[in-house]
């Protein structure tokens, strides 16, 4: 990828995280990373050339909701985007904000990603993502077993359900951490044997407990040119990379046609274009969208390019604890905290957190030069984002 | 927020919206062999040789139109499923669906590929589905050309 020129991040916002939001309406919710973005950064309004707005409309139902949170999100006069791509909503907006300011089109653009999930149902809007000619009357929103019986079927079903509910705890400890996670359980290793045979399931071994929460709540990024990072000297975390892939749509969502997940496939690509070949050892932090625990569980091999049982050794012995040897999802994930359309722009956020080292209580010990966040949404799209502490190397054009 | 406590109101709202979607003359031919001759119709890429499931206008990896139908099934293998508790809402009528109930993905004999036709299976209960199970098609007596033409499938 060649960039006409260098986007920091260097303003982030985010609300607390909750199942209910009742004391705030939507535009109300936005305004508060907004102001809490712009805080961060230093800034005001007036600095801001463009915002990019998204959600999942679904959930919601309301059709173009940038008109209403125009009040709350200060566009008003400004260029906007609207954005919308299910799940991986978060990180398109980030993407579009990178390439905005990359193309040299604006120096300051907002992203916004929020929802608002206790305001409409999730499962039955999930489930309207399917074809309306077949799949619709057979989809459960983004719910299956089906990874968890592809796991037990290659790993025994013991171990197989130790490692999803040990990734679960450890995602649940870092949560613990970050006081705008919305699920702050305080599991510990004790409760495990119960917890997998108790626990309420969803569908076939996934069970309510691995399942992601439904969320209320906003993130707000600023994206600056160099020069206005320079200037500013701001505290910047870069962009450094971002690849976004699609797959076959709805209609063979199950039908397992794919050689390749589009997680591999990404990371493939991102990591031959950045020099990355040992990604556990050149990549010091992760932030996965993690929509259950068995797929966080089954995506850390296709992330890291694993092969064999490598990702459920990396889970068993706690190493991807915060402060193990590769740390995953030090905010707690998705499993923790879910607000659809900002949720995978949290992972940025958290991503670019770290590398500020602002990141608080669940900032990971040792020094975080290149973070890595993904998104996961649509009929199993993966975006990656790569974000680096040292200032890129424009590639030559 | 003001230091008196105040009242919170929300508003609660159903949405109701008939909708009507346009099926296609690919789609629309397999819908029309399940109601007329309870025949199921895959159709085959003339590039890769893949089988898809239901049959699409172009094969999205080899980006050719996709032209040439082959009946496959009724009978076949249980490649993946689902048995669902979760008592999600229907969005064709907003009503929740009686759980639980069995999703399945089969591999119908004839295929070639792996593309497996989603529908339901009539077993709930855990200890009698296993992957690699051989099921069939059971075909509604009314057919309107939707996906209830198939009732559902069930073990051998």
């Amino acid at each position: 990828m060649a960039k006409n020129r260098n986007v920091g991040i260097i303003g982030i916002g985010q609300t607390v995280h909750s199942s209910h939001r009742e004391e705030v309406n939507q535009p109300e919710m936005i305004h508060e990373a907004v102001e809490l973005a712009l805080k961060d950064a230093g800034m005001t309004m007036a600095d801001v050339d463009c915002i990019v707005h998204g959600n999942m409309e679904l959930f919601e139902m309301i059709h173009q909701p940038d008109m209403w949170h125009v009040i709350g999100d200060g566009a008003v006069g400004k260029p906007g985007l609207r954005i919308t791509t299910g799940g991986t909503t978060g990180a398109t907006l980030v993407c579009a904000a990178d390439t905005l300011v990359a193309s040299g089109m604006h120096d300051v653009v907002m992203a916004i990603g929020f929802e608002k999930l206790q305001e409409g149902h999730t499962t039955g809007g999930i489930t309207n993502m399917a074809d309306p000619l077949w799949g619709r009357e057979l989809q459960t929103g983004a719910l299956t077993g089906m990874t968890a019986d592809a796991m037990i079927e290659e790993f025994g079903e013991e171990r197989a359900k130790y490692a999803a509910m040990k990734h679960r705890l450890i995602m649940d400890q870092h949560a613990m951490l970050n006081p705008n996670a919305h699920r702050r359980f305080g599991f510990v290793e004790e409760m495990l044997p119960a917890m997998i045979a108790n626990t309420p399931p969803l569908v076939g071994e996934l069970r309510i407990v691995h399942m992601c929460s439904q969320s209320d709540g906003a993130c707000a990024m600023i994206f600056a040119s160099e020069k206005v990072v320079k200037k500013r000297k701001a505290k910047a975390a870069w962009v450094k990379d971002h690849v976004t892939v699609h797959r076959e749509e709805t209609f063979n969502l199950f039908g397992n046609v794919e050689e390749i997940t589009t997680m591999r496939y990404a990371a493939q690509k991102l990591y031959e274009r950045n020099g990355i070949t040992d990604p556990r050892k050149q990549i010091d932090v992760f932030e996965m969208y993690d929509p259950s625990s068995w797929w966080g569980l089954d995506w850390i091999r296709e992330f890291l390019m694993l092969e064999g049982d490598e990702h459920l050794k990396m889970v068993e012995k706690g190493e991807i604890g915060i402060n193990g040897k590769f740390p995953i999802n030090p905010s707690g994930g998705v499993v923790a905290t879910n607000p659809i359309g900002a949720t995978a722009m949290v992972r940025v956020a958290e991503a670019a957190m770290q590398i500020r080292g602002t990141a608080g209580a669940h900032q990971v010990k040792k020094p975080v030069k290149l973070a890595l966040a993904s998104g996961f949404g649509g009929t199993l799209w993966t975006v990656l984002v790569l974000l680096s502490k040292k200032r890129p190397k424009l590639a030559e054009k | 927020m003001a230091e008196t406590k105040q009242e919170l109101i929300d508003l609660r709202q159903i949405l109701e919206i008939p909708q009507r979607f346009a099926t296609g003359p690919v789609m629309g031919r397999f819908l029309r062999e399940l109601r007329d001759n309870q025949r199921i119709m895959a159709n085959r890429c003339p590039k890769c040789g893949r089988f898809q499931l239901p049959p699409r206008e172009v094969c999205a990896i080899c980006r050719v139109p996709v032209t040439e139908f082959v009946a496959v099934g009724p009978e076949g293998v249980i490649q993946s499923y689902d048995l669902v508790y979760y008592a999600s809402p229907d969005p064709l009528t907003g009503k929740a669906r009686q759980a639980p109930y069995t999703t399945v993905n089969v591999l119908l004999d004839g295929v070639e590929g792996k593309d497996t036709l989603w529908h339901l299976l009539n077993e709930t209960d855990p200890k009698k589905i296993k992957r690699g199970m051989r099921v069939r098609a059971v075909f509604s007596e009314t057919r309107t050309g939707s996906i209830h033409d198939i009732k559902y499938f069930e073990i051998i």
